[in-house]
C-alpha cells in the first residue's frame, strides 16, 4: 500500500488518482519498475514542498498545489499537429529528437543520418533495447525530502525521454537539438534525459522550451550530463514555454578530470518556472563555466537555482547570470558555489546582475560560497539596480528616443550572458528572441 | 537590587581609574551585601510556575509576569531554527535552572587553570578582574552596582537613564512598558520568546530628546554558574537628536559542559537620534576538543524610528562555542541610516552563523555592511545577511562586503547574502571573497625577521582593520588581543 503523509491537496490526489492506471503498465524491467515505485512513495510521503522549505523559499507552490494535473494524454501527443517551425533555430541544423508531452515523436525528430561516434534515441527505445546501462541513473536513489518533490515525480513519472552518447574520442560538430513541445491543457508531462560524452568526446546540446499555443500543462524534466575525462560539452538551454506553462527541470552534469562544460541558459516563458543546475567538478582540472539570463515580464515567476561543486584539486568554475524583471514578475537567483575539503588550487568566481524596472516587480538573489579548503579562490558579486543614468542620458543626447533608448541598454545588458557562445547565427537569434521578449514601454517609475 | 544572581553583571559606566574601581569594590565587599543566595535559587526546569517565580522574586509589577507567561506560551508552540549552518547538539531545556544563585565556586585564583590565567595576562585584564573572570566565587563580583552609581549621579544630570533591567521595570514601568518587545516581539523567533519568558536582567538606556549621552557606556556580562543559562535583556531608546554609544563585552568561566546563551537587545532611535553599539564577545568557546562552550544565540535588533536616525552594530565575535546572531537595522525613518561592521573568529571547532539583516522600509535608506570572517582549525564560519527593499523604499542604497580569511586545511568560510528588491529605484550590491594568507604576504614578514605567528597576527590585523576602526579605542585595542590570542597555535 502506498503510504500518504502528504496532506491531500488537488495536486497530490491527482498523482494518486493517476496511479491506478499507471501501475497497471509494468515495464518487465523488475528494478525500474521498483525505482519508480519507491520515487511515487517517496513523493506522495512528502508532497510538494511547502512554505518553511529553505530551497524553495523565494518560490511559493501554494497555488500550485490546489491544481490537479491528469497525466498527458499519450495518443493526443502522438496525433497533435506541430509545425516544425516552432522549433526551427538557425545554426541548428543537426540531429533533432522531438518530445511531445513527453511522448517521442518519429515523425518530427531527425535521427536517420547521425554522424558515427554519436547515439541518439528515445528513452522508451533504450529501454527495450537494452535497458542495463541505464540502470545507473534511472534506480538512482534521491534522499526523501520535500524540496526533491519534482525529481520524485519525474522519476516515478517519466515514461519518455531522450538518451545520447558520443563515443571515446569522437567530435560532433553539429548541435544535437532536443525539443520539448507542449501542446495540451491541466495535464502533467514528464521527460527524462541522460547524455553521456565519452572520454576526449566533444558535443553540442540544445535543449529547447517551446509550446503550441496557450498549453497551461506541467512539465518536469531531469537530465543528466556525464562528461568522462578530457571531455568537451557545449549546452544551451533556451526556454521559450508558454505564458501558462509550469515548467520545473534539474540538469546535473558530472564533469571528469580536465573535462569541460559550458551552459548558455536563457529563460524566457513560462508561468512559473524553476530550473536546478547542478554540477559537480569530480575529477582534476574539471572546469564548468555557466552563462545565463532571465527576462520576465507580466506575472511571471523564473526561477534559477546553481549549486557548483569543487570536489577535486584545480577545478575552475566561472558563472555570469544577468536578470531582468518587469511588469508584477519575480525573479530569483540563487547561485552556490561550494569547495569541498580537499579541492585546493580551486578557482571560483559568479556574478549576478539584475535590473528590476517595475514597481510591481520583484528580485530576490542568493549568492552562496561554502569553502571547506584553503588554497582557494573565491569570490562572488551581486547586484539588484537600474539602468545606468549616464548611459541613458548619453544615449537621448545622441536623439536616441527614451523608449528605444531604454530597450537598447537593457538588451546590451542581457547580452553580455549571450556573447560567448560560439555558434553566431544562434546567438543572434537568441539576441532577437530577447528583444521581442524584453519590455519597450516606457519606465513606470 | 538583587545580587543573587546566576549570572554576574556589571552595569558600569567605563572605568577610568583603577583606584576608583578598587575603592568602590572594597566599600561593596566591606558591606557585606552577598544575600540569601540559596533561598532564591529555582530548581532546573521551565514552566509557567517557574516563570511566575521568577517574576515574583524580581518583584515584578502584574503586567510583565503576564508579558512573561504570554512569552512562554508562544515559545511553547515554536520549533528550534534549524536553517542555520551549525550543528548543535540538542538543548534540553528542562535540564537549565533559569533563576540560580553562583554555586561556591573555586576558592582563590591558585585553583585556576594556569592556562586560562595565561590568556588573562596577555589581555591585560586586572587582577581582580581576573579572578571574577575565571569563576572564582569572589565577592567582588557583585560590584556592578556601585560602581554603576558613581556615575549615575553625572548621568542623572544629563537626564540619562542608565540601570540594571530589574530596577528599570520597578522605577521606569511606563517607558519600559512602551518600549519593551516594540522591536523583538515576544514570538519574534524561538530564542528570543525564550528570553522574554525568562529574561534575568540586563540594563536599560534612555536618552531624552537633545541629549548627547556625555560618556560611554559600558555593560560586562558574564556566566558565572554551572547548568545555567542566561538570558538578559538590554533595551535602549534614544529621543530625537540624542546620542549614545555603548559598549558590551562578554566573558565566562570554562566549564565542560554546554551553557546557553540567549539574549535580547533592542534599539530605539527617534527622529535623528543616534546609536552606536559595540560589542566584543569573548565568551568561552570550549576546549581544542570541541568540549564546553557557550551557545551564543542573540537577537539584536535597532530600530531606526524617526527621520534621519542612525543604528550602528560593532562587533567582534571571537568567543562561544557555537554563536548564531544577526544584528539587525529596520529602516523606517526616510533617510535613515544602518550600519554592521563585523570580524567573528573561528578556531579549533568553534562555529559560527552570524551576520546582519537591513529591512530598508523609508525612503532614502542607506545600508552599510562589512563583515570580516576568520576561520582556523576547525572552525566553521558563515556570514548570512539579508538586505530587503520593501515597495515604499524609494531611492535605497546598500552596500556589503564579505570576505573571509582560511586559516588551515580544515576549516569552512561560507557566504550566504539574501537579497530581496521590490522598488526599482534601489541599488543593492553585495561582493564576497574567500582567501587565505597568502605565501607572499608570510615570506615578506618573515625575511623581515617577524616571526610567523606575529606575521599572522599583523596580517589578520590588517584584515580586519576596516572594522577595528568603528570600535572605540579601549574596544579596538583589546579586540585586537583577543584576536591573537584566539589564533595561538592556527599557524605552524
Amino acid at each position: 500500500m502506498t503510504e500518504v503523509q502528504a496532506s491531500r491537496t488537488p495536486f497530490v490526489q491527482a498523482v494518486l488518482d493517476a496511479e491506478g492506471a499507471e501501475a497497471s503498465e509494468g515495464t518487465g524491467i523488475v528494478w525500474l519498475d521498483t525505482a519508480r515505485r519507491e520515487n511515487l512513495d517517496a513523493f506522495l510521503a512528502t508532497g510538494l514542498p511547502e512554505g518553511r522549505s529553505e530551497a524553495w523559499k523565494y518560490t511559493p507552490l501554494r497555488a500550485l498545489a490546489q491544481r490537479a494535473f491528469a497525466p498527458a494524454d499519450a495518443d493526443a501527443a502522438r496525433a497533435a499537429n506541430v509545425d516544425a517551425a516552432v522549433f526551427a533555430l538557425p545554426g541548428v541544423t543537426g540531429p533533432r529528437i522531438v518530445l511531445v508531452d513527453g511522448v517521442f515523436r518519429a515523425d518530427l525528430s531527425v535521427l536517420d543520418t547521425l554522424p558515427s561516434g554519436l547515439r541518439v534515441e528515445p528513452l522508451s527505445v533504450a529501454l527495450t533495447l537494452a535497458p542495463e546501462p541505464l540502470r545507473f541513473a534511472l534506480a538512482a536513489r534521491h534522499r526523501r525530502d520535500a524540496a526533491d518533490a519534482f525529481l520524485h515525480l519525474n522519476a516515478a513519472l517519466a515514461r519518455d525521454g531522450v538518451v545520447v552518447n558520443v563515443a571515446e574520442g569522437c567530435t560532433i560538430e553539429s548541435p544535437v537539438h532536443v525539443v520539448y513541445v507542449a501542446t495540451q491543457n491541466d495535464v502533467a508531462w514528464h521527460a527524462r534525459a541522460l547524455v553521456e560524452v565519452g572520454q576526449g568526446g566533444h558535443l553540442n546540446v540544445v535543449e529547447h522550451h517551446v509550446a503550441i499555443g496557450d498549453a497551461n500543462a506541467l512539465g518536469t524534466v531531469v537530465s543528466d550530463f556525464v562528461l568522462r575525462d578530457d571531455a568537451v560539452l557545449e549546452l544551451v538551454l533556451i526556454q521559450d514555454a508558454s505564458a501558462a506553462a509550469t515548467l520545473v527541470r534539474r540538469s546535473h552534469a558530472r564533469v571528469g578530470a580536465r573535462a569541460a562544460a559550458t551552459v548558455h541558459a536563457v529563460e524566457l516563458g513560462g508561468a512559473l518556472v524553476r530550473h536546478e543546475l547542478t554540477a559537480e567538478l569530480v575529477g582534476e582540472g574539471a572546469r564548468f563555466d555557466s552563462r545565463g539570463v532571465f527576462a520576465l515580464k507580466a506575472r511571471q515567476h523564473i526561477d534559477t537555482q546553481m549549486d557548483v561543486r569543487h570536489q577535486a584539486r584545480d577545478t575552475t568554475s566561472d558563472a555570469l547570470w544577468r536578470g531582468v524583471a518587469d511588469g508584477r514578475s519575480r525573479g530569483v537567483f540563487r547561485g552556490a558555489i561550494v569547495v569541498a575539503e580537499g579541492a585546493d588550487g580551486s578557482d571560483a568566481a559568479l556574478s549576478n546582475k539584475n535590473l528590476l524596472l517595475s514597481a510591481q516587480a520583484e528580485i530576490d538573489t542568493k549568492p552562496e560560497l561554502e569553502i571547506y579548503a584553503d588554497e582557494v579562490k573565491a569570490a562572488h558579486g551581486a547586484t539588484i539596480g537600474q539602468l545606468d543614468e549616464r548611459s541613458m542620458f548619453y544615449l537621448r543626447s545622441r536623439g536616441i528616443p527614451q523608449v528605444q533608448a531604454r530597450s537598447l541598454l537593457t538588451l546590451a545588458f542581457c547580452r553580455a550572458a549571450l556573447g560567448s557562445l560560439p555558434n553566431e547565427a544562434l546567438r543572434e537569434h537568441l539576441g532577437a528572441l530577447l528583444v521581442a521578449h524584453l519590455p519597450t514601454g516606457p519606465a513606470e517609475a | 537590587m538583587n545580587e543573587s544572581e546566576n549570572m554576574t553583571r556589571e552595569v558600569a559606566a567605563p572605568v577610568r581609574d583603577n583606584a576608583e574601581v578598587e575603592a568602590a569594590l572594597n566599600r561593596r565587599y566591606e558591606a557585606g551585601f552577598v544575600t540569601d543566595i540559596e533561598s532564591t535559587s529555582l530548581p532546573p526546569g521551565l514552566s509557567e510556575d517557574v516563570v511566575r517565580q521568577l517574576s515574583a522574586i524580581k518583584q515584578e509589577p502584574e503586567w510583565m509576569t503576564e508579558w512573561r507567561l504570554a512569552a512562554y506560551r508562544h515559545w511553547l508552540t515554536m520549533q528550534e531554527p534549524d536553517w542555520a549552518k551549525l550543528e548543535i547538539a540538542p538543548i534540553d531545556y528542562q535540564s537549565v535552572s533559569y533563576y540560580s544563585a553562583p554555586k561556591a565556586g573555586l576558592k582563590s585564583l591558585d585553583e585556576v587553570d594556569p592556562k586560562l590565567l595565561e590568556t588573562y595576562e596577555k589581555l591585560g585584564v586586572p587582577l581582580h578582574e581576573r579572578a571574577k573572570l575565571a569563576g572564582v566565587a569572589v565577592d567582588a563580583v557583585f560590584d556592578s552596582v556601585s560602581v554603576g552609581t558613581t556615575f549615575r549621579k553625572e548621568l542623572a544630570e544629563a537626564g540619562v537613564i542608565f540601570c540594571s533591567m530589574s530596577e528599570a521595570i520597578r522605577e521606569h514601568g511606563d517607558l519600559v512598558r512602551q518600549y519593551l518587545g516594540s522591536v523583538v516581539p515576544t514570538g519574534d523567533n524561538y530564542f528570543a520568546a525564550l528570553n522574554s519568558a525568562v529574561f534575568s536582567d540586563g540594563s536599560f538606556v534612555f536618552i531624552p530628546k537633545g541629549v548627547r549621552c556625555p560618556m560611554e557606556l559600558s555593560t560586562y556580562f558574564r556566566i558565572n554558574a554551572m547548568n545555567t543559562g542566561q538570558f538578559e535583556r538590554t533595551l535602549i531608546v534614544v529621543e530625537d537628536d540624542a546620542y549614545v554609544s555603548y559598549l558590551e563585552g562578554c566573558t565566562a568561566p570554562m566549564r565542560d559542559e554546554n551553557q546557553l546563551h540567549a539574549a535580547v537587545v533592542e534599539l530605539v532611535a527617534l527622529e535623528r537620534a543616534q546609536i552606536k553599539y559595540s560589542t566584543v564577545q569573548n565568551w568561552y568557546p570550549g576546549d581544542e576538543n570541541g568540549v564546553g562552550g557557550i551557545y551564543n544565540f542573540v537577537t539584536k535588533r535597532g530600530d531606526c524610528r524617526g527621520a534621519d536616525s542612525k543604528i550602528s552594530w560593532t562587533q567582534v565575535e571571537t568567543g562561544s562555542a557555537i554563536t548564531w546572531k544577526y544584528p539587525s537595522c529596520v529602516l523606517r525613518g526616510d533617510r535613515s541610516v544602518g550600519e554592521f561592521y563585523s570580524v567573528a573568529l573561528t578556531h579549533h571547532r568553534q562555529q559560527a552563523d552570524t551576520g546582519t539583516k537591513m529591512i530598508h522600509i523609508g525612503k532614502g535608506t542607506k545600508s552599510k555592511i562589512v563583515a570580516k570572517g576568520i576561520s582556523a582549525g576547525r572552525g566553521q564560519n558563515s556570514y548570512r545577511g539579508l538586505v530587503k527593499i520593501e515597495k515604499g523604499a524609494d531611492g535605497a542604497r546598500n552596500y556589503t562586503q564579505c570576505d573571509s580569511l582560511l586559516i588551515g586545511k580544515k576549516c569552512g568560510a561560507h557566504t550566504f547574502p539574501y537579497m530581496e528588491v521590490k522598488n526599482p529605484t534601489a541599488i543593492v550590491e553585495h561582493e564576497a571573497t574567500t582567501s587565505k594568507i597568502s605565501d607572499d604576504q608570510l615570506f615578506y614578514c618573515l625575511s623581515r625577521g617577524i616571526g610567523e605567528e606575529d606575521a599572522v597576527s599583523m596580517i589578520v590585523d590588517g584584515f580586519c582593520k576596516q572594522v577595528f576602526r568603528e570600535l572605540p579605542m579601549e574596544f579596538a585595542v583589546e579586540a585586537k588581543k583577543l584576536l591573537e590570542v584566539s589564533l595561538e597555535g592556527a599557524v605552524g
